[in-house]
């Protein structure tokens, strides 16, 4: 059946690419409250797509730029069927600097480069409209060629998304039992390169905290107190030069508790990706790597956990020179988490162990936020991978790679922390994609495969 | 009424004037290290010459390459080759004033309130280190010239606004102006009391070098998510060459930081520890217990007479509200380094510099910004004759004999009058450790400044014969 929905798709395609052109030319900004109303018609725009599909979709208002929410059930079946949820985003990056743009940035352009590649040029090409469209067309392709989609779908559609998705959390807590499903899909990731496709399964955690050391009441003169007086940057730098052992593991007792290794199968395969660590390196002018001994660059970002100083200061850091012998030094961190490591848990470790390091006339005091969030991973076995990852291969003729990412991304954490549903990530990005850059992309080939692989990931959810 | 107890009552009954002047010239917001107030420094210096000037001074602004130095003449009549020359210097520039929210009141409207103590205090920027210290030499000679028309020696004032920041600009100035300044002896007006009731002469003065390193790392501040692990922090660089300078028992080890230093004398080390310094007091005065200098020294002779390295200042990466998640492509710290007699402060910061170099890991480079002047070390003779006149007139006026102290802050120009003008200096001031000089609320106790001048105006009687 499924070969049947992927001609369906195929002989749509021109029409597809025409429906997203339309939707490009809505300048959906959703930062600057002047095109407030272009988000409106935007998130529109989603909801008569999938009305015309059959979902029951409707624009439901928040306190800053609509959400789209559309349910489709399929006609009663002998077999049940997982019910998921996509989720995507109608609104874009601001387009400034629009001089830097070689084509208007909201008339989509389709244009074969020098390279024989064909690629549209506009802002939200690549993110997300092209990427979110994919989904849509993807349900268009199985109700053309079968009458109607195989799954039980919801589609979640945000336009607030490129400005910290402020309204997301509340509607998440308010629509808990209407939007909680099976599992989640997103698409607004990268695939490992043009023929590869990946899945993003592992999202490191993050906690953080921000200590401050006090030595000497007042700042000091460091003539008249220099040598007997504790100086609190001295205590300071010696906290966080004992963070690190000698081969970049992090020294703090405890830290590396729910800290499991990635399996063979999974450094098989970040092994065999041809990453160039030089080149990921160079780019940001660096050359070696500076973290665990042992552990590759891939590994190091995606699957093992940081204590990092982001930020220091204390006493005088003007023009010229202040002999002080300041009163306090100041550090910000934060602590990158995979596994089972827990939040809490690794700012009490860390307290510990700071606390262990000050001389007992120095005082100590931890002003972090608390909270932070532990990884979001999911298990190679988590069946909507499985199934996920066999239609991309059947697609592309290529093992998805099983990615991570050393960031975070704040909706997996919103899904699986509200509605208790786990997320798989694919995407159909390209890095030089421009993403948030003037003359973004989308190649058309990303667009044609990202179209087939829903269809066959959405015909892989209903066996 | 013998030729001081007339200037003696001259002082106590025009004290209020010289409270009067002292707060004009500390209204003047004179921060030398910041350009932002070279026009204020200018104008500090012309207040200074023009208080010369009332005095009978023949005064001149002297252009450096800093800020102006205000150089004050007198000769009494009379003069001749054999009459004493006496240099007095002091400085018109202060510290900045930041950060002034801890401020009580404004640092630059000076103001007198009473202390914990219930004793009058002057509080302003500037109201001890240098301008109420320097005030009290100048208002002592002009109750002097007041009651008996002339001073008994020739007088050359030297007020510099450099003190706070490049001391390399006076250096030059005195190197060029050799015949301007040369005397036979400098009176110098920095220093603290012993204690609340007990004078010093300071006759051990530690040196100083300072020096600012910058580390740095990625090309750019990068996303600590996607290069957190792989890419090195130049801030935990920095903060482990940093915290790798002590050893656990306080001791600098930077290869070749301890050369060429001369030991205590067996003798010094007797009579301090005759003093019964309560450095449980000193240090809680602070807020602190425990020395944290070198094992096996008194706390005493860690601040007078030990070297050390001090970071100053230590900046990299975010350091505003909340949480940017960043690995920053640069760290820096502010370092100064006290130097006692026969260390040398070029060689100490090239070997720090070293120091640093050694450590660097891969991917990071490191650059100095060099700071300031660099001093070395001084100890006084206490045999001078000007070191007696000023022991018994010391003891007449606070009923006690002064101590002679060492002091751990530099005073870079005793190192230079020794060096360019093979001058010694009598080192008398009437600070406390309480005026929290380089810190916000600074103080010089009203009684500091009285008695000051009081003391000088008993230092010039002795001079008298």
């Amino acid at each position: 059946m499924t070969e049947k929905v992927l001609s369906a798709a195929d002989a749509n395609f021109e029409k597809s690419l025409a429906r997203l052109f339309d939707f490009l030319r809505i300048p959906s900004i959703s930062t600057d409250a002047t095109f407030a109303h272009e988000c409106e018609k935007a998130a529109q725009w989603v909801a008569t797509e999938l009305t015309a599909l059959g979902f029951h979709a409707e624009v439901r208002k928040t306190p800053g730029r609509p959400m789209v929410v559309a349910h489709y059930t399929p006609k009663a079946t002998a077999r049940k069927v997982p019910h998921v949820l996509f989720y995507g985003h109608y609104d874009v990056q601001p387009v400034d600097p629009v001089d830097l743009w070689n084509t208007p940035p909201f008339e989509p352009t389709r244009k074969k480069d020098a390279d024989g590649v064909e690629r549209m040029y506009g802002r939200g090409t690549a993110d997300d409209k092209g990427q979110l469209m994919t989904f849509v067309e993807a349900a268009r392709a199985w109700v053309d060629a079968t009458g109607g989609l195989p799954i039980k779908a919801t589609f979640l559609i945000e336009g607030e998304e490129e400005s910290g998705s402020p309204s997301l959390i509340p509607f998440l807590k308010a629509n808990k039992a209407e939007l909680s499903c099976d599992a989640a899909f997103v698409c607004d990731t990268n695939m490992w390169d043009a023929m590869t496709p990946a899945i993003t399964t592992r999202l490191r955690g993050l906690v953080h905290e921000e200590i401050t050391v006090t030595g000497p009441r007042i700042d000091l003169h460091s003539g008249m107190y220099g040598g007997a007086a504790m100086n609190p940057i001295r205590v300071l730098t010696k906290v966080l030069a004992a963070l690190h052992d000698k081969n970049g593991k992090v020294a703090i007792p405890g830290f590396y508790d729910g800290v499991g290794p990635i399996s063979t199968a999974t450094r098989k395969q970040w092994n065999s990706l041809k990453f160039s660590e030089k080149k990921f390196m160079s780019e940001v002018g660096l050359a070696t790597p500076a973290g665990e001994k042992g552990k590759s660059v891939l590994e190091q970002i995606w699957a093992r956990p940081t204590a990092e100083v982001n930020g220091i200061w204390g006493g005088y850091t003007g023009a010229g020179t202040k002999t002080v012998l300041p009163s306090k030094a100041h550090a910000k961190l934060t602590f990158r988490l995979v596994g089972k490591q827990n939040p809490e848990k690794i700012l009490k470790a860390f307290q510990k162990f700071a606390k262990g390091l000050i001389p007992k006339d120095c005082k100590l005091e931890f002003s972090g936020h608390g909270g932070g969030a532990p990884a979001s991973e999911i298990s190679e076995d988590n069946l909507f991978i499985r199934k996920s990852a066999a239609a991309l291969k059947a697609e592309f003729k290529r093992e998805p790679v099983l990615l991570g990412s050393g960031g975070s991304i704040p909706i997996v954490r919103n899904f699986k922390d509200i509605l208790g549903m786990d997320s798989v990530l694919v995407g159909f990005g390209l890095h030089d994609d421009a993403i948030h850059s003037p003359n973004e992309k989308y190649n058309l080939s990303s667009y044609k495969r990202g179209i087939r692989s829903w269809v066959r990931i959405m015909g892989a959810l209903a066996e | 009424m013998s030729a001081v107890a007339a200037v003696l009552k001259h002082i106590d009954e025009h004290l209020q004037a010289s409270v009067d002047r002292l707060f004009e010239l500390i209204r003047i917001p004179s921060v030398g290290t910041d350009p932002r107030f070279d026009a204020h420094c200018r104008k500090a210096a012309s207040w200074t010459a023009k208080e010369l000037e009332t005095l009978g001074f023949s005064t001149s602004l002297h252009e450096t390459t800093g800020q102006p130095v205000v150089i004050g003449k007198y000769s009494p009549e009379g003069t001749s080759p054999h009459t004493p020359h006496i240099l007095f210097y002091g400085h018109y520039d202060v510290q900045p004033a930041d950060p002034v929210d801890l401020w009580h009141s404004p640092p630059f409207e000076p103001e007198i309130r009473r202390g914990k103590d219930g004793k009058p205090q002057i509080f302003g920027r500037g109201a001890c280190d240098d301008k109420g210290q320097f005030m009290t030499f100048i208002g002592a000679c002009k109750a002097w010239l007041c009651v008996h028309g002339k001073l008994p020696f020739r007088l050359t004032v030297l007020i510099e606004g450099d003190e706070e920041g490049d001391t390399s600009h006076l250096d030059r100035f005195l190197v060029d102006n050799k015949g301007e300044v040369a005397a036979d002896v400098a009176f110098i007006c920095d220093t603290e009391m012993w204690e609340d009731k007990t004078p010093s002469i300071n006759t051990f003065l530690r040196g100083c070098v300072a020096d600012e390193v910058v580390i740095t790392g990625p090309r750019i501040d990068l996303h600590s998510g996607y290069y957190g692990g792989p890419a090195v922090n130049p801030i935990k660089v920095l903060s482990r060459i940093l915290a790798s300078i002590h050893d656990k028992n306080g001791k600098v080890t930077i290869p070749g930081f301890y050369d060429g230093m001369e030991p205590i004398p067996a003798g010094t080390r007797k009579e301090w520890a005759k003093l019964k310094f309560n450095h449980k007091q000193f240090l809680g005065d602070v807020g602190l217990g425990i020395p944290a200098g070198e094992m096996g020294f008194t706390a005493l002779e860690q601040i007078w007479a030990r070297p050390t390295a001090e970071v100053n200042g230590i900046l990299g990466g975010y350091s505003g509200a909340g949480v940017k998640t960043v690995i920053p492509a640069k760290a820096m710290a502010k370092l100064t380094f006290r130097l006692v007699s026969g260390q040398n402060p070029i060689k100490v910061r090239n070997a720090f510099r070293k120091f640093v170099r050694s450590q660097l890991p891969a991917d990071c480079n490191v650059s100095f910004v060099t700071q300031g002047g660099a001093s070395s070390g001084v100890s006084v003779s206490t045999d001078s004759p000007y070191v007696k006149a000023a022991r018994s007139a010391l003891a007449a006026e606070w009923g006690k004999p002064p101590v002679m102290s060492g002091s751990g802050g530099s005073i870079p120009v005793v190192e230079s009058f020794k060096r360019h003008l093979k001058m010694d200096s009598l080192l008398v001031g009437f600070g406390r450790e309480t005026d929290s000089v380089h810190s916000p609320n600074e103080k010089y106790d009203l009684e500091s400044f009285h008695k000051g001048m009081r003391s000088w105006a008993r230092i010039i009687a002795e001079l008298n014969g």
